[in-house]
């Protein structure tokens, strides 16, 4: 049986890496912010899974980007996803190289179908994210938004999910944006929107302020992963506490013995010359 | 360090990143070649790889590089580990895109997952799942009996009727994850992408 996931997000903004609060972005720090913070080298044992996107409102320096994402990949021993803007194979390509796993696409989703299905075709559907924004509307029906959040799409949620369902991409991230930053927990009236039998694995986003609201998320049965993209509410050794915490709780994550590490496992000092 | 020679096969399938880097992490300096010469000479082989069994093995077999890896473990004995596809690579054969010869240094063929093997779980595996290791395996040494490695592929090898199983997994069936033979390894799964788990296999690897 495949076991779930616990994933990291961290959202990149020319340089910085940002709090997102209902899509509104704020800075916290650059690298050096948060291998201070999060001694990530370390984090990077507590997740199942790493997605670093380029969230970028203004232009994109997708060289600086793929630098920032090699450096946090290379300590960092589980699949990256990397996304942000992804409009050709080429970038596609770029992130592949820099240390990803898998593309995190949004608007081409919906908009252009025939790309997905290049990037498909050329790395594997299994390489593909699609993101999907979902807000809920008064009447309590859900729209979808692209462009980070900015355009909304005519046309049912449901309807959406349903057509991602069918289109050549290996998973569903599904993001509420109403409840992205706030800490209140995921909206898991989201999982409704998806039909009963979703051929792809589901990751859930938006909101998670602690682990027992990543717990509620995999708690259900049409979850197969959480993410969480806030900086603060696992700063420190929060995400490892977090992780041990649902394991205990009988959560189905994975298991690895992060004293390997101290004990076989310590890594070189790359500064000293080699042998 | 005696791991020093490793050489990771450049085939143009795939992604090398993770796999140079989790080296890097183990203190190897890894050589990176997809020159016959240098594969055929390599103290230890290390061969990745993801994508298309057949297009793999045209590749492999048109620069030369088939024969190569031959020449290193078979003549030589020369230690070789494969992973995901460098491990169906060395299957008798593949099923992908029509049936192609592999390069036998694994007795059994690789074929796609059928929907009777895996009932309702979906394929492709993708994932972390549960590995079971033969306690004396070398791969596993100081890993726990049963320990949790990230899959991505829909072709499996079977386990039946060969010598070397270090390692099963169930999904829906049991299937060949890793597999340890005098100096041949590899694994269905990706050490470098599993954790401690998987830089602990690494490790024990280049300590052969």
């Amino acid at each position: 049986m495949l076991k779930k996931r616990l994933i990291f997000t961290l959202l990149y903004n020319q340089g910085q890496f940002m709090l997102s609060r209902n899509f509104r972005l704020q800075k916290v720090g650059n690298l050096d912010w948060l291998q201070t913070h999060y001694n990530f080298s370390q984090i990077s044992f507590s997740i199942d899974e790493l997605i670093v996107l380029d969230v970028s409102r203004g232009e994109r320096n997708a060289e600086a980007f793929c630098t920032a994402l090699k450096t946090l990949a290379e300590g960092c021993f589980v699949p990256v996803a990397a996304g942000g803007g992804v409009r050709t194979l080429e970038q596609a390509r770029v992130l592949l190289r820099s240390g990803a796993d898998k593309v995190v696409v949004n608007t081409p989703v919906y908009d252009s179908r025939a790309f997905i299905g290049e990037l498909a075709s050329e790395f594997g559907q299994q390489c593909v994210v699609a993101a999907m924004d979902v807000k809920r509307m008064p009447d309590g029906s859900y729209s979808t938004w692209v462009e980070s959040g900015s355009r909304c799409l005519e046309g049912t949620a449901t309807a959406w999910i349903e057509q991602v369902a069918q289109s050549a991409v290996g998973e569903l991230y599904l993001n509420s944006i109403d409840r992205d930053g706030t800490g209140q927990g995921y909206d898991m009236q989201v999982l409704d929107l998806l039909p009963t039998d979703m051929p792809k694995p589901v990751i859930l986003a938006g909101g998670v302020g602690n682990a027992a609201h990543l717990a509620e998320g995999l708690a259900d049965r049409r979850v197969d992963a959480v993410a969480t993209a806030h900086l603060f509410n696992f700063v420190g050794d929060g995400l490892k506490q977090a992780r041990l915490s649902l394991i205990k709780g009988g959560v189905d994550l994975p298991i690895w013995d992060i004293q390997l590490l101290e004990q076989h496992l310590r890594p070189v000092d790359t500064r000293q010359p080699g042998q | 360090m005696m791991n020093s020679g490793i050489t990771v096969i450049d085939y143009g399938m795939g992604n090398m990143w993770s796999v140079l880097s989790a080296l890097r992490y183990l203190g190897c300096n890894p050589t990176v070649s997809g020159q016959p010469d240098v594969v055929a000479n390599a103290d230890a082989l290390l061969l990745p790889g993801v994508g298309s069994f057949r297009k793999a093995m045209l590749t492999l077999k048109q620069s030369g590089l088939d024969q190569a890896i031959l020449e290193a473990v078979q003549v030589k004995q020369r230690k070789i580990l494969g992973i995901c596809l460098g491990m169906q690579l060395m299957g008798s054969r593949g099923s992908e895109d029509g049936e192609t010869e592999g390069l036998g240094l694994i007795a059994n063929p690789v074929d796609l997952f059928t929907p009777e093997e895996t009932g309702t779980n979906k394929i492709p595996h993708i994932g972390f799942d549960l590995v079971r290791g033969q306690s004396d395996a070398r791969l596993f040494q100081g890993l726990p009996e049963a320990a949790d490695f990230y899959f991505v592929h829909s072709y499996r090898m079977l386990p039946a009727g060969l010598a070397g199983k270090a390692a099963l997994c169930n999904y829906g069936i049991e299937f060949l994850a890793a597999y340890e033979q005098e100096n041949i390894f590899a694994t269905q799964f990706h050490p470098e992408k599993s954790q401690t788990n998987g830089l602990m296999l690494l490790k024990n690897f280049l300590a052969q």
